[in-house]
């Protein structure tokens, strides 16, 4: 039924873009890394789930043109896929070497986004440039139709079940307020010992992890990736995410996310279509994500939901400031 | 050699079109603290209002013109009621990279919802060609290295033998000392966003002219070179970004002559990460500019 198979997309769309979203968010939210070329390592997940998945370029025609190219077991390319983003996060986590300012990096991060977009649709042989790759396989893709449909369903939420679960170690305990207070202070914290360039690696690296496991996930479900899925205003849209529902709140990330990559931009769909331009709801999405943006960062910084400020033994709750 | 020397023919009409770009994006930076990503689709909107002129009958460099100061009153505007309140507010500079990129998005779909996704072109410019030494150069070109030329030499003289220059320069240097000096930081803020919106202005519209075809996502890829233009050249240094942009502009024309023309701008973002983890301040970055950038 068409209404089944729309709540299915709406589902595995909301389970990956809540993977990059909490990834975005441990970069961005909880240890205060602008980073702009986030999308890149949903695309490096994803293509490195279909080059592991596709076999040799020759197969299906040889139609299509692409480094690699081996046939492994869903579990095992769904690793790949998450190594492969977890690598390029640290890759563009490289451009902080010199501990520079934050917007500053972020614009770097911006470039490096544009770029990898530029080279990969130039280059036919990599993944296939523009027209990028199709036929991955979906791992269920030998059971009937609709229960495969859900099994993907199930598999996208288990991921999520295990991320969330991983995620915690990361933005709570030890972890968690040494990222914040890298994030508050970092001069700060280099005083109290903390390394913070290694710290900024490390959370690219995981953060890079979340958002290949992301692509990896997407790309087995659609069945294509190609450069126009990952323009650099994706990474926009999960910032939105995360500026509307409370940066450094996995909680708020969350509902930003059912708020923003799922009902605004898959809403838009459902406004009347005008047949001279059928582009143009989905511009009107873009028009709207990026003023939700401004608007929340103006009226509300912290967004739906407030980060909770930890306490600390000895603190009275009723002595703090704000 | 000869395809050598016509590249860096080429390099020399590219680069001044970058200066362009990466002086008024250098200024804001240095004027305001804000590295400016709307630039790049206020570039987009100058294009687009130059292609509207040019098709009512105007002259393209009436047109560059009128688009130069159409685009220098807009950011003058976007400084005043979104940029500056937000820092007045205490917005972090984490937080306004990611209004600026928003305010871009917003603009870029505005343009396509109104002049529509397809390619645009300004049509065919003079078929006239200049012979210097062993370099041909069009019509379009030419005038665009005279123009940026003009420009640059206008601004130079501006900062250097003027009182609103020194103003300027001091407001860059330090705002609150500016300040205490009697110097009016905001109305020098209000005309250095004018100038350096008009520099970007008339980017976009000699980019278009020096292109082929172009469509919404003009700006937004410009901002590779522009921005390794400005970074090399040290940020918030006009001077910096004026070398920058020649560097970035011939030596990207020299390797897509000698290499695959799609990587044209591989250059550029090579020069930008080796600036960023050598020497983050760039050639001309003095040592209060390094004190700006690095944390701590």
């Amino acid at each position: 039924m068409a209404w089944e198979y729309y709540l299915v997309v709406m589902l595995v769309y909301l389970g990956t873009d809540l993977l990059a979203v909490w990834g975005l968010n441990l970069e961005f939210g909880v240890a205060g890394i602008a980073n702009l070329a986030y999308i890149v390592v949903v695309a490096a997940g994803a293509y490195a789930y279909a080059i592991v998945t596709l076999g040799p370029s020759s197969g299906n025609g040889g139609f299509q043109t692409y480094i690699g190219g081996f046939t492994l077991p869903f579990p095992l390319a769904l690793l790949v896929g998450a190594a492969a983003g977890a690598l390029v996060g640290t890759l563009i986590g490289l451009t902080g070497l010199k501990r520079l300012r934050q917007d500053y990096q972020g614009v770097a991060m911006l470039v490096v986004s544009l770029m990898v977009t530029t080279i990969v649709s130039a280059d036919i042989g990599l993944f296939n440039g523009t027209a990028g790759l199709a036929l991955i396989p979906n791992p269920f893709s030998n059971l009937d139709p609709d229960t495969a449909r859900w099994a993907y369903v199930a598999l996208v939420a288990v991921c999520c079940l295990i991320g969330f679960v991983v995620l915690r170690r990361f933005t709570t305990g030890p972890m968690g307020r040494t990222l914040r207070a890298m994030r508050d202070d970092d001069t700060a914290a280099s005083a109290a010992g903390k390394d913070v360039v290694r710290l900024r690696l490390v959370v690219q690296a995981v953060g890079g992890a979340f958002g290949g496991l992301s692509g990896a996930l997407l790309a087995g479900f659609i069945g294509g990736w190609s450069p126009s899925a990952w323009a650099y205003i994706e990474t926009l849209a999960f910032l939105s995410c995360i500026i509307v529902g409370g940066r450094g709140s996995d909680l708020g990330v969350s509902l930003g996310t059912l708020i923003i990559a799922v009902l605004l931009l898959q809403g838009v769909q459902f406004l009347p279509q005008i047949a001279s331009s059928p582009g143009l709801s989905e511009d009107f999405g873009w028009i709207i994500l990026g003023a939700a943006t401004i608007a929340f960062i103006w009226f509300r910084p912290q967004g739906v939901l407030k980060e909770r400020r930890p306490r600390y033994r000895g603190e009275s709750p009723s002595k703090l400031p704000g | 050699m000869q395809l050598i020397i016509e590249a860096i023919g080429f390099g020399i009409a590219t680069g001044a079109v970058i200066a362009l770009g990466a002086v008024g994006f250098s200024v804001q930076f240095g004027i305001s603290n804000i590295l400016n990503i709307t630039y790049g689709a206020l570039m987009t909107l100058s294009a687009y209002i130059g292609l509207v002129l040019i098709n009512h009958g105007i002259n393209a460099w009436a047109a560059l013109a009128i688009s130069a100061v159409a685009v220098g009153a807009v950011s003058v505007i976007y400084h005043r009621i979104l940029l500056a309140p937000l820092v007045r507010r205490g917005t972090r500079a984490i937080a306004m990279i990611i209004v600026t990129v928003s305010a871009g998005t917003i603009l870029q779909y505005v343009i396509v919802a109104i002049a529509g996704p397809s390619s645009q072109s300004y049509g065919e410019q003079s078929g006239q060609t200049f012979h210097f030494l062993d370099l041909t150069l069009s019509f379009g070109q030419v005038t665009i290295i005279v123009l940026t030329a003009i420009l640059m030499l206008a601004l130079h003289l501006l900062l250097t033998r003027t009182t609103l220059g020194k103003a300027m320069r001091a407001t860059s240097s330090n705002r609150t000392l500016a300040r205490s000096c009697g110097i009016a930081t905001s109305r020098i803020s209000d005309i250095a966003w004018f100038i350096s919106g008009c520099l970007c202005g008339a980017a976009g519209v000699a980019l278009a002219i020096t292109t082929v075809s172009f469509d919404f996502s003009l700006g937004a890829l410009f901002l590779i070179p522009m921005i390794a233009a400005a970074v090399l050249g040290g940020i918030g240094q006009p001077y910096g970004a004026m070398l920058g942009g020649m560097i970035i502009g011939i030596s990207s024309e020299v390797a897509a002559a000698v290499s695959n023309p799609n990587y044209k701008d591989v250059v550029a973002f090579v020069i930008l990460i080796i600036v960023l983890l050598v020497r983050p301040r760039g050639l001309f970055g003095a040592a209060w500019s390094s004190r700006r950038l690095m944390e701590g």
